[in-house]
């Protein structure tokens, strides 16, 4: 168990063709490298949101979203975000032992197994971080076949196919229910 | 054979005049062992449970037998992006158990919350990896089991694997045994 000098020091790990991935808070100074994943139609294509227009509304989330965040870093290669993952806190005493892990990844970067290692890295920081957390779980919808493979390779288990789970961009779209636990 | 004239069960809100019937499962600790629901104490406590929660929820419906209220059935509606789904939570007082009440009351259900809640496209149940009457009950009624959620959340202090159900309001209703 190593010793963190700050709460959000780096979290350094694996190399992926030639660069070294290390996770770290997203900062406003980051919004130019940010807007190169949050405007790409690739990137949002599977996700809640549309593809970013003005910087300012990605300052917003930044400042709005980002910084607050119980848990939210930067995918970083060699230092330089290329992407970004969260895990959500409960609140409630009776579903704390879950968090769910969402990420977005540019999409020059794909294929590399980037996504991957930044996954494994932030749920073992998260779980080390939050005695309390029991489980990581992330919902994908069943046409993303690209972000189930980074989950398996994650080490997430595959729990179910959860029909007409959500409405997404005005469609209703089957999602597959993912999990990773501590005792993994 | 069952025991009970499945005919006379119906499904209607929930009344102030419940209050009595409502102790008697509520208040009941294997009715409300697998449930979130704290284990009604008191009259006053049904009475206010009724008021404040059954009759301005979104859809709970009181069970009954005859005019005998004798169990609930709760759904809880989705918004936003997940307005495409709904919760269901339902529980029977113990000596209606075993009788095919609790599958009734899902079937009916299952019959009318499409149309009053015309977003909801899912109903959803989570459901205790140990609570196999309550899965048999869904099973019969013409849910899928779409999976186990492994250390999903706690119940009264335990951490739970729950059971996912769904149906859809495309999915049929199996035809009855009886």
């Amino acid at each position: 168990m190593e010793e963190q000098k700050q709460k959000t020091a780096p979290t350094s790990g694996g190399s992926s063709g030639g660069g070294k991935i290390s996770l770290r808070p997203l900062q406003l100074s980051d919004v130019d490298d940010f807007m190169v994943w949050a405007t790409d139609p690739e990137v949002a294509r599977f996700c809640r949101w549309e593809p970013y227009t003005s910087r300012d509304d990605g300052l917003a989330y930044i400042a709005g979203t980002a910084l607050p965040h119980p848990y939210f870093r930067a995918i970083c290669l060699d230092g330089r975000p290329v992407g970004c993952l969260s895990v959500t806190r409960n609140e409630d005493r009776m579903e704390a032992c879950r968090g769910e892990l969402s990420y977005a990844l540019g999409s020059g970067y794909w294929g590399r197994g980037i996504a991957a290692e930044a996954v494994r890295m932030a749920v073992a920081e998260v779980f080390r971080e939050r005695p309390e957390l029991e489980r990581v779980e992330a919902i994908v919808y069943a046409e993303n076949k690209a972000s189930q493979r980074v989950l398996e390779k994650a080490g997430f288990t595959r729990e179910g196919l959860l029909r007409k789970y959500v409405v997404i961009k005005g469609r209703t779209r089957d999602a597959f229910m993912f999990s990773r636990l501590s005792t993994d | 054979m069952e025991g009970v004239d499945l005919s006379a069960v119906s499904l209607r809100p929930f009344r102030i005049s419940d209050a009595d019937d409502f102790l008697s499962f509520a208040g009941d600790d294997q009715v409300t062992r697998f449930m979130r629901w704290n284990t009604l104490a008191s009259r006053e406590e049904a009475l206010a449970t009724i008021r404040d929660v059954c009759m301005p929820h979104p859809w709970r419906r009181a069970v009954c037998v005859g005019d005998r209220c004798v169990g609930f059935v709760s759904i809880w509606p989705g918004s936003g992006d997940d307005r495409c789904r709904a919760d269901i939570g339902y529980g029977v007082a113990r000596e209606w158990w075993g009788k095919g009440v609790a599958t009734r009351a899902l079937r009916m259900t299952l019959s009318q919350v499409f149309g009053d809640l015309p977003d909801v496209l899912r109903i959803q149940a989570f459901v205790g990896a140990d609570n196999k009457a309550s899965q048999r009950v869904l099973e019969k009624a013409g849910f899928t089991r779409d999976g186990l959620l492994r250390k999903y959340a706690y119940l009264k202090g335990t951490l739970q694997d729950l059971y996912l159900y769904s149906f859809l309001s495309t999915d049929v209703v199996p035809a009855a045994a009886d």
